[in-house]
């Protein structure tokens, strides 16, 4: 009975205990984004800005640009410019942005924007939309970046797939840059017959889990992800046009193809680098990656090129139009500071250096200035005609819930196209529809 | 001979086997009754300490798991109580029972081998020279300190598909392993899950047990083999009802972590494999909730600490039956 009687006193020590704990944590997120106002502060103040970019998609010397910019305005604010990785930075932001460590700027892919927007993780900007750029932003983007009629993730830049190529093994096979996608398909298997010698040869490097070029394949055969009627979404893929498009995606990862089913295209680059690879599909960035540091540089540069993938009809295929947005966290200190370090980055000297490193810029006005190398050429081809997922708050669950993933290397892997397209379709419909 | 070493591990004087007819009680009398308050004042320090640390996360971690918590709840919303109704979807989902089924059977799995293993290894131990010895301690250290983590990255490379060492080996002694993936089949998936479980834990088994096996005092073993016991005897009559109660606590510890496996069986799902057809319950715990259904995610893991809980009182059981031999 003693015994009972000490156990009862200690079980109530410990969830008193618990029950002070539990006071601050809900307060947390419910104060008004971090309390203070977009206003630029003093050309004074002192403090440290945080933020967070994505991927290797902004390269180093554009970093540095900006931060220079920003020293001529605020000589005191030191910028901490972290790099995180692009897979898991949804749930990396979910589990930051509510705290107090939160950085105070924010890269998002666009697809998960919506997401974060909604959730009220983001500080309102609708009042300084112009300043950052108003109507010269290019629309899709805004779209991203707006819910609810309210302007919070900023257009960062944007980006259109392509694909990237070996001349030599063009050259070596007789073929010339395809048109439509059936000679795209042809080209591939010639290759990959062509090459059969190489260990581990694809004529068109395609694992199991790039989606987003899966998507190009089901938006050209007619098909599509989901459509919204009436504020319900009705689900598409498993749409005979949708399962065309994605048996196409099967005939080349099986016949044109020998990368890993599930994997996703983050390290082709490497694959592309030991001379497997005939063509992959890439966002534009992948070119630099290949004859970057991290890829091999000088290996392959005289003979990469790149053209937009070839739609069935003599177009370009309808391309997935990548990019991100950049929020200001609601638990920022500085917004004020955070916002004229936005300005930096969506001004036309910032955006210009994007274009120039075969990057999408956010301004209208920019769009003629994507030139260069061919990788650039080709995307401003291939962003002619973009298309993009379901603008709903809950894509990114989708993303994250690897259903897309699942599917591809499913498929990948041989099997029934219609069976996994359903299982798919009924997931993500699922998801967008809140279930 | 039994009854006297079953007594080596608990600490009680040994016991005649003509005891009981003696009329005699087993134990000596507690003296806990004089002592008073005071043992359990001295542990409300550390109870407090674990009380902070696990008992708040635990504590909301019940009350999520009776709400409806999502993204927006994450950033200030207010979240709905919906009582049961979060386990009542787990359980109507047939998904979650595939999870379970192969998140027990993987725990089965990885204890058996990994406790006959150890208990191999520990034997090894035992009969190896000084130096063999310490270079397999030294080895066996390395894999035990190597992070969860680190470990499966490597091992990953090394059954990856296309520059992975197994498939280089299996290929030069004649198969056909060019560009095989380990990965993408759910059974070839668990197995190299296995592999890297196994290794990581048979070095605290096989230590743990070695320690014990060093209690057995070497006349002991000497007289069983006179008396004409073979080595498999000597292992069943001498060696195991010594080290059972430490046996017990180790299959007690194996089953709760490898339910629990999460960093192994989650980095490997990113290097490849069909997520759907390899989510253990830990996992499939921390994927719900990373797909902004907070609520569902902790009703996962209750069912986790739920069966967990389970499998440690019937070890504790087991261990206090042992020590009423």
């Amino acid at each position: 009975m003693k015994t009972k009687k000490v156990a009862a006193i200690l079980l109530a020590a410990v969830l008193a205990l618990a029950a002070c704990g539990s006071d601050d944590d809900e307060g947390a997120g419910t104060d008004e984004g971090g309390g203070a106002s977009l206003e630029a502060p003093p050309a004074d103040t002192e403090a440290t800005l945080r933020v967070w970019l994505n991927g290797p998609d902004t390269p180093d010397e554009m970093i540095d640009m900006a931060k220079e910019t920003f020293k001529e305005q605020y000589p005191d604010v030191t910028v901490e410019v972290e790099r995180q990785e692009w897979d898991g930075i949804v749930d990396r932001l979910t589990n930051v942005l509510p705290t107090e460590d939160s950085p105070d700027i924010v890269e998002m892919g666009n697809t998960q924007a919506q997401a974060f927007e909604a959730a009220g993780a983001l500080v309102d900007l609708s009042s300084a939309r112009d300043e950052l750029g108003g109507d010269d932003l290019v629309d899709s983007l805004v779209e991203a970046g707006t819910y609810d009629g309210s302007f919070y993730g900023v257009p960062y830049y944007g980006g259109a797939r392509i694909v990237v190529y070996r001349k030599d093994l063009f050259e070596a096979s007789g073929l010339s840059i395809p048109t439509t996608m059936d000679e795209f398909v042809a080209a591939g298997k010639k290759l990959q017959a062509d090459n059969a010698a190489t260990p581990n040869f694809s004529g068109i490097y395609f694992p199991g889990r790039n989606w987003q070029a899966t998507l190009s394949f089901i938006w050209d055969a007619g098909g599509d992800i989901a459509v919204n009627e009436d504020g319900e979404w009705v689900g598409e893929l498993d749409s005979p046009e949708s399962v065309a498009g994605l048996e196409t995606v099967q005939d080349i990862m099986l016949n044109a193809n020998q990368a890993p089913a599930d994997t996703d295209d983050a390290e082709d680059f490497l694959a592309f680098c030991n001379g497997e690879v005939g063509m992959l599909m890439g966002p534009g960035w992948k070119m630099g990656q290949i004859t970057g540091e991290d890829g091999c540089p000088g290996k392959y540069d005289a003979v990469l090129g790149a053209f937009p993938l070839p739609g069935s009809d003599g177009e370009v295929a309808p391309s997935f139009l990548g990019g991100s947005n950049l929020g200001i966290s609601a638990e920022s200190q500085n917004p004020g500071l955070a916002l004229a370090f936005l300005k930096v980055l969506t001004d036309n000297p910032y955006q210009t250096a994007f274009a120039e490193n075969g990057l999408i810029p956010v301004r209208k006005s920019l769009l003629g200035e994507v030139q260069g190398d061919e990788a650039a050429e080709a995307q401003a081809e291939a962003a002619q005609i973009t298309r993009f997922v379901p603008s709903s708050e809950n894509w990114a669950e989708v993303e994250s819930g690897t259903i897309l993933h699942d599917m591809g290397a499913a498929i990948a892997g041989g099997a029934d196209v219609q069976e996994e397209a359903t299982r798919a379709n009924d997931a993500v419909v699922a998801i967008l529809n809140g279930n | 001979m039994t009854a006297v070493l079953s007594a080596e591990g608990t600490g009680t004087p040994p016991v005649l086997p003509d005891s009981r007819r003696a009329g005699r009680s087993r134990r000596p009398r507690p003296a806990r009754s004089r002592a008073g308050l005071l043992p359990y004042l001295l542990l409300v320090p550390a109870l407090a300490a674990l009380g902070a640390g696990l008992g708040y996360p635990m504590v909301r971690l019940v009350v999520m798991s009776t709400q409806e918590f999502g993204l927006r709840q994450q950033f200030g919303a207010p979240a709905p109580y919906v009582g049961l109704d979060n386990f009542a979807e787990i359980f109507g989902d047939p998904y979650f029972w595939d999870v379970l089924r192969r998140s027990l059977v993987f725990c089965a799995l990885n204890v058996v081998l990994t406790l006959v293993l150890g208990t191999l290894v520990a034997q090894l131990l035992a009969r190896l020279g000084t130096v063999m010895r310490t270079g397999l301690s030294v080895a066996l250290l390395f894999a035990w300190a190597t992070p969860a983590l680190t470990a499966t990255i490597v091992w990953q490379w090394i059954f990856d598909a296309r520059y992975g060492v197994v498939n280089w080996l299996l290929t030069r002694l004649g198969g056909d392993f060019e560009g095989h993936s380990w990965l993408s089949q759910p059974l070839s998936f668990f197995f190299v899950g296995t592999l890297i479980v196994v290794w990581m834990g048979v070095p605290f088994v096989a230590f743990t047990l070695y320690a014990g096996m060093t209690q057995i005092p070497n006349e002991v073993m000497e007289a069983a083999a006179i008396d004409g016991a073979g080595a498999w005897a000597r292992f069943r009559d001498v060696t195991w009802p010594a080290l059972k109660p430490l046996f017990i606590v180790l299959a007690a510890l194996s089953t709760v972590w490898d339910l629990r496996v999460f960093t192994q069986i989650f980095v490997l799902q990113q290097a490849g494999g069909i997520t759907r057809e390899t989510n253990t319950l830990g996992v499939y715990a921390y994927r719900t909730s990373a797909g902004n259904d907070f609520g569902l995610g902790a009703a996962i893991a209750l069912v986790m600490v739920g069966i967990t809980l389970l499998a440690t009182l019937f070890h504790l059981r087991q261990m206090f039956r042992q020590e009423e031999v």
